[in-house]
């Protein structure tokens, strides 16, 4: 009997778990469905932000994220299937010092020698300032003594050569008559010495006269100290600017060079070209679209967490596809507005994902299904400009039916706001209707 | 006072020794860590349809081969590469050629013209390539006894390398630290980094 029980058990055991396990599993992969969008545009991001920061081998100063050469490609499948099996950024990237060097990081670790491309540059920058402050400093010093002590306002230079050289005779004369024997040692000393500090005080008053003046003769400078004091004072006035203006032209040249360089070190948008704004690069994305912000990665990050709380957060799953879709990532875009026309097929708030749908398909050539899909978005929604838009384009550059796409575009510029897209729209009207008063209405 | 007459030319003095170092370098010689380290294992198809392990290669002196018919070269190369297996094959040196970005055809059709009867495997993917940190072909990693890279060489091997570098790889019984670090080359300084998979 017990010979029995046992693999009666077992099987009842097993048979319970299945049953607890089946629905569990199935909520799993229902569960592993509704994140792997969000999943694989927060892999995708990890990705970007890794092979950014890996030098490509076989190019000039180009990330693996960058180059379109095929072994940068190779590696960037790397990152990613390194990325996938759990490894972290930071496993990643010590994956391929130890392979490449140290050599493979585009931004060096900051430690051991390499501190000093941190450092120096501060180092430079302090010592520059020391120089700049040391130079101010003297100049400063100089207009001081240039202009602010007072001349000697008694005497002119003359004059003062003239005392100069009678107290030069005197203490002559008193050597004389100290070794005539007509003067005491005692009364010599005293009078040379009286003499001598008198000379030091006229030769110092001198020394005085010819900085404050050179070059120019020192004759007659007869002024009153009152007189002296006026332009002592316009003299401070000017004394300020160089300091000021050495001050604020460095204050300058550090905003203008910290914002530069938080221009030029940006990341680049996802899908952003290469060479930036330049000559030859591609056309930013959006189109009829509508205009990528900066703006709207931070949305996306928002929005992606809120599906990612709630998977049938409908409205957010549109905003999410009008947002990829802006982007350029058709491909996330038409994933997450499918889910929205899958969980509300019929509500009018999903009118928008069955649009985006629409232009996703009609960008892959798909014009029948294109055309299905603004339809059902705009009986959902019966004026929905971006609705109204995407058909207007489809029956223009799609179907070739002007005299339709003049009546929807038409009616797009009555619905929808002025924007950018306007001036564009018009242009597409003017197109419809000549073509269609010429008569070239139809399919080709 | 006098300093600073001293202090501008001495100031210079450092920077002329950074760019005097910095201008008397090799700008194309890049540290590989590798040298020291064991060999990347690999587990690729044979241009005949067999599969080759590196790794049941231990205990023989190895030379692994990047290359691509595209290269040009490899096409110099290729002679010496001849001339090695020649010369070295009979005392115990095996060959393996990677071929790199490049078809089975391609390669197949190269080894026809050219000649070489040694191995050669397809690095589909490139995942073998970025194991080895390649840069581009041709690259010849020289691998001793014990498994361990004792030597690369970036570009194509000449004879002189070659004959500096297969005897002491065939003479390495059971190599260890000894044979690195190459010359020129240093074995890097690799923190944390995840062991070579074996």
């Amino acid at each position: 009997m017990s010979k029995l029980v046992g693999p009666a058990a077992r099987a009842a055991v097993l048979l319970i778990s299945l049953a607890f396990s089946l629905p569990r599993a199935a909520f799993a992969a229902q569960a592993t469905q509704d994140t792997a969008v969000t999943q694989d545009s927060a892999l995708e991001a990890k990705v970007r932000d890794v092979a950014s920061a890996l030098r490509c081998p076989v190019c000039q100063n180009l990330s693996i994220l960058d180059s379109p050469s095929q072994l940068a490609r190779d590696m960037k499948k790397v990152v990613r299937e390194k990325l996938a099996a759990g490894e972290s950024p930071d496993e990643v990237r010590r994956y391929f010092v130890s392979r490449y060097g140290e050599w493979v990081l585009l931004k060096p670790k900051a430690s051991g020698v390499n501190l000093s491309v941190w450092l120096l540059p501060l180092l430079a920058l302090l010592g520059g300032a020391a120089v700049v402050w040391t130079a101010v400093r003297r100049w400063v010093r100089q207009g001081a003594t240039a202009t602010g002590t007072p001349p000697p306002t008694e005497e002119s230079f003359s004059d003062l050569r003239a005392r100069r050289a009678g107290l030069k005779a005197s203490i002559e004369e008193l050597d004389a008559e100290l070794a005539a024997g007509r003067l005491t040692a005692t009364d010599h000393a005293f009078l040379k010495q009286r003499d001598e500090a008198e000379l030091a005080v006229v030769n110092e008053d001198m020394k005085r006269l010819r900085k404050a003046q050179p070059g120019s003769a020192p004759v007659g400078a007869q002024t009153s100290p009152a007189q002296a004091d006026a332009p002592r004072a316009t003299a401070k006035r000017f004394r300020v600017p160089p300091a000021l203006g050495w001050g604020a032209g460095l204050a300058a040249f550090a905003v203008v060079a910290a914002l530069s360089l938080k221009e030029s070190v940006v990341a680049r948008e996802p899908g952003g070209s290469i060479t930036g704004e330049q000559a030859g690069a591609a056309a930013p994305p959006g189109g009829p679209f509508g205009k990528a912000g900066p703006l709207d990665s931070l949305r996306i990050t928002q929005l992606e967490a809120r599906v990612r709380r709630d998977s049938s957060d409908v409205p957010a799953l549109v905003e999410l596809g009008h947002l990829y879709l802006i982007q350029g990532r058709f491909k996330s875009s038409a994933d997450v507005s499918m889910k929205a026309v899958q969980l509300e097929p019929d509500a009018e708030e999903s009118a928008e994902a069955f649009a985006h749908l629409g232009m996703i398909l009609f960008s892959t050539g798909e014009i029948d299904g294109a055309m299905k899909s603004v339809d059902k978005a705009l009986f959902l929604h019966p004026d929905l400009p971006e609705a109204l838009l995407y058909k207007g384009i489809v029956l223009f550059a799609g179907e070739r039916n002007m005299s339709a796409a003049a009546v929807t575009l038409q009616r797009y510029l009555e619905v929808a706001p002025a924007d950018a897209n306007t001036a564009r729209v018009q242009g597409m009207l003017q197109a419809a209707r000549e073509a269609d008063s010429a008569g070239t209405t139809g399919r080709r | 006072m006098r300093w600073r007459r001293w202090a501008i030319p001495l100031s210079s003095l450092p920077l002329l020794a950074l760019l005097a170092w910095g201008l008397t370098r090799d700008a194309h010689t890049v540290p590989s860590p590798l040298p020291g380290k064991p060999a990347p294992d690999f587990a690729l198809q044979t241009l005949t349809g067999d599969s080759l392990h590196l790794h049941d290669l231990t205990g023989q002196a190895v030379l692994v081969n990047f290359w691509a018919s595209w290269c040009l070269a490899c096409r110099a190369e290729h002679q010496v590469m001849l001339d090695v297996a020649k010369r070295y094959g009979p005392q115990g040196l095996r060959i393996v050629g990677v071929v790199y970005e490049d078809t089975r055809d391609n390669a197949k059709q190269w080894l026809k013209e050219r000649g070489g009867d040694w191995i050669n495997v397809v690095d589909v993917g490139s995942h073998t390539a970025i194991q080895y940190g390649l840069f581009g072909v041709p690259e010849t990693f020289f691998i001793a006894r014990d498994g361990r890279i004792l030597y690369k060489q970036i570009g194509p091997l000449d004879e002189a390398s070659a004959d500096k570098w297969v005897p002491r790889l065939l003479a390495a019984t059971s190599g260890g630290p000894e044979g690195a670090p190459a010359e020129g080359q240093t074995p890097g300084h690799v923190q944390n980094a995840p062991a070579p998979r074996e």
